[in-house]
């Protein structure tokens, strides 16, 4: 356990200092594979089996891939890093909402609404101000989850295979995991088996959220508001950071072209620029308290 | 230097009509452009800086990172040749003009190439510059062509150049990639679907090598501040590019139609100009101008270019030229 702590000390560190790899991204080779098996394999009947094929079929060699390299002994430990490293996305989180908070505070909505465009799938070119914020805000407390707790509990529980197979899962919910036409069953089994993989850590991350903000507020919201929002997961993650918050996210959207209305979660003011910025403090002192406890756990343990 | 569409004054001069009354088809260029913001003082009075995010609204725009500002493409089209070696060049006929002259005056051979004997020739050629959609005649490759054509070049060191000028108002995909491999070379402009042809602002998509290459060639400062400006604005306003490209198409078939209807089909063209090859070109041409309509004529193969008219008014105007039995005022 202290080993897995000073692990994932490593690769915080190493993602705090180098962000995401820009030459080379992994992650950006495993989505034109996962293109790649989409175009061979969606068509004909039975979508949601060929989906759930599909899912196994990007998974299983990645997996084993790092599987193999992870028994070898002597690079075990680097190869942990390396990947705790690739699954978290705390760094690239801070950066792109710290540019989009600048483009905000500067008046540049154009910019503003390109930078948020860049980290929401839903269609930007009409946001005002306050939606850009909510759009950011949202996309950070749903992503503390996604890119950062989801990876760092599936690590503590299964180590490196186990952040690598909840990174591409969600990978794969990002790329397929829409109620669009397309993908509406082939990205079932998407969805869902991130759904699964997600049940814990999101409720894990939405009680982090709580204890490190408005801790009543939070709980208040979660219990209220989270049944309400269509994902199961991010519904409790969204509930109790806007509550944690103390603002107002949620409400309607566009996405694909299409208006959804959507419920509205937390309380208070509706987010400004400078929340962006709270939001991500917020996940940042979230990491450190997931640190102090695992290495706390793995001292009591040795 | 070459003769290009837009040269309204020496069409005024003689026609021996004013200038405000001529009605300016002879060019590709997006008659409803996009309106520019005002532009901040500092703009003129400080030297430009790199990114000013007008780098970062190109990539998130073209989809690249590879991407430089150039002061129109006609800058890199100036440019490019100086970064070879003479070697055998391959330009498309017919075309537009400033690729072949800029080839040739930094010394390469140049050859000139209809549409369908670049697959013959291209064991011959060193560089291939193409235009897709080529202007004027509006001609598209299939992007597998062309991505084949780059990937034989880029083998033995060569080049695939492909000026996509006026691409978002046509059918075809950029060659534009999220990684620019190595001997492709994309020239996009900000004057034709943009309208700003006045601001003097496009890019160019590479290879990260070749670019540094283009910059230290085009040296310091190569786009002025307010046209960097005008530019990211224009790059960043998705609602505008929808509408554009909406327009643009509906546009572009009305023209066409208009053509057909007056016993001109169109040859080719796109959505910011109809091309009509006829023998008769020089002569509309003339018949045209003196009703003060200025369209682009080209000797060779003898052609006419239309660009697109603005309001109702231009419409109507054009319409009744065309039409023989009518009388026409300027």
């Amino acid at each position: 356990m202290l080993s897995t702590a000073l692990t994932i000390v490593c690769a915080v560190l190493l993602d705090r200092l180098l962000g995401e790899p820009r030459r080379f991204h992994p992650l950006a080779a495993f989505g034109h594979y996962a293109n790649w098996l989409e175009g061979r394999m969606n068509a004909g009947s039975a979508w949601r089996l060929r989906g759930l094929l599909a899912w196994a079929l990007a998974l299983v060699p990645c997996w084993l891939l790092a599987f193999l390299w992870w028994e070898l002994p002597v690079l075990r430990i680097f190869i942990d890093v390396l990947i705790l490293y690739f699954a978290l996305g705390m760094q690239s989180l801070r950066e792109h909402a710290q540019r989009i908070r600048l483009a905000l505070q500067a008046g540049d909505l154009a910019l503003a609404r390109m930078r948020v465009g860049e980290i929401v799938s839903r269609d930007t070119s009409q946001l005002n101000e306050e939606a850009v914020a909510r759009a950011g805000v949202e996309s950070v407390l749903e992503n503390g989850n996604d890119a950062v707790f989801g990876a760092l509990f599936w690590f503590a529980v299964l180590g490196a295979p186990g952040a690598l197979l909840y990174r591409l899962a969600n990978t794969l919910d990002a790329m397929w995991g829409y109620r669009t036409p397309r993908f509406f069953y082939f990205g079932w089994a998407a969805a869902r088996l991130d759904d699964v993989l997600n049940f814990i850590p999101a409720r894990l991350t939405a009680m982090t959220y709580a204890l490190l903000g408005n801790t009543q507020h939070a709980l208040h919201c979660w219990r209220q508001q989270a049944g309400a929002w269509a994902s199961p997961n991010a519904g409790p993650v969204m509930a109790s950071g806007a509550g944690s918050l103390c603002v107002q996210l949620g409400g309607a959207a566009h996405y694909h072209g299409v208006c959804e209305a959507r419920p509205l979660l937390g309380a208070g003011d509706p987010p400004v620029a400078a929340d962006l910025a709270r939001a991500v403090t917020l996940v940042q002192r979230g990491v450190w308290l997931w640190l102090a406890m695992l290495l706390l756990l793995g001292a009591l343990r040795a | 230097m070459l003769e290009h569409g837009g040269q309204l004054r020496a069409a005024a001069a003689r026609y021996g009509i004013p200038l405000a009354d001529w009605l300016d088809l002879s060019t590709g260029i997006n008659p409803i452009p996009f309106t520019p913001p005002p532009v901040p003082p500092e703009a003129w009075s400080r030297l430009p800086e790199e990114h000013d995010s007008l780098e970062e609204a190109a990539a998130n725009y073209y989809g690249t990172q590879n991407i430089f500002p150039v002061a129109g493409t006609q800058a890199a089209i100036q440019a490019l040749p100086r970064l070879r070696k003479p070697c055998r060049v391959g330009v498309p006929h017919p075309g537009y003009a400033e690729h072949a002259h800029a080839w040739r005056g930094a010394g390469h051979e140049v050859k000139e190439l209809c549409a369908d004997e670049i697959a013959a020739q291209l064991c011959n050629l060193d560089v291939l510059v193409l235009m897709q959609p080529n202007n004027p005649t509006g001609g598209l490759f299939a992007s597998e062509n062309l991505l084949h054509w780059h990937e034989e070049l880029s083998a033995r060191g060569g080049w695939l150049i492909v000026d996509e000028a006026f691409i978002e108002a046509s059918a075809a995909q950029s060659l534009v990639q999220a990684a620019m491999p190595q001997g492709l070379i994309v020239l996009r402009s900000m004057g034709k679907f943009f309208g700003l042809a006045g601001a003097r602002a496009g890019f160019a998509a590479a290879h990260a090598a070749l670019l540094a290459n283009l910059r230290e060639a085009l040296g310091p400062w190569c786009v002025a501040g307010p046209a960097r400006h005008v530019a990211r604005a224009a790059l960043l306003d998705r609602a505008w590019q929808q509408a554009a490209k909406i327009r643009l198409r509906r546009d572009g078939q009305r023209l066409a139609q208009l053509l057909r209807d007056a016993d001109l089909p169109p040859t080719g063209g796109c959505g910011l100009f109809q091309w009509v090859q006829t023998e008769s070109a020089q002569i509309m041409h003339q018949r045209l101008a003196q009703c003060g309509i200025l369209t682009r004529y080209f000797a060779e193969p003898s052609s006419l270019r239309f660009g697109l008219p603005c309001c109702e008014t231009d419409w109507l105007r054009l319409a009744a030229a065309l039409d023989q039995e009518m009388v026409c005022t300027p």
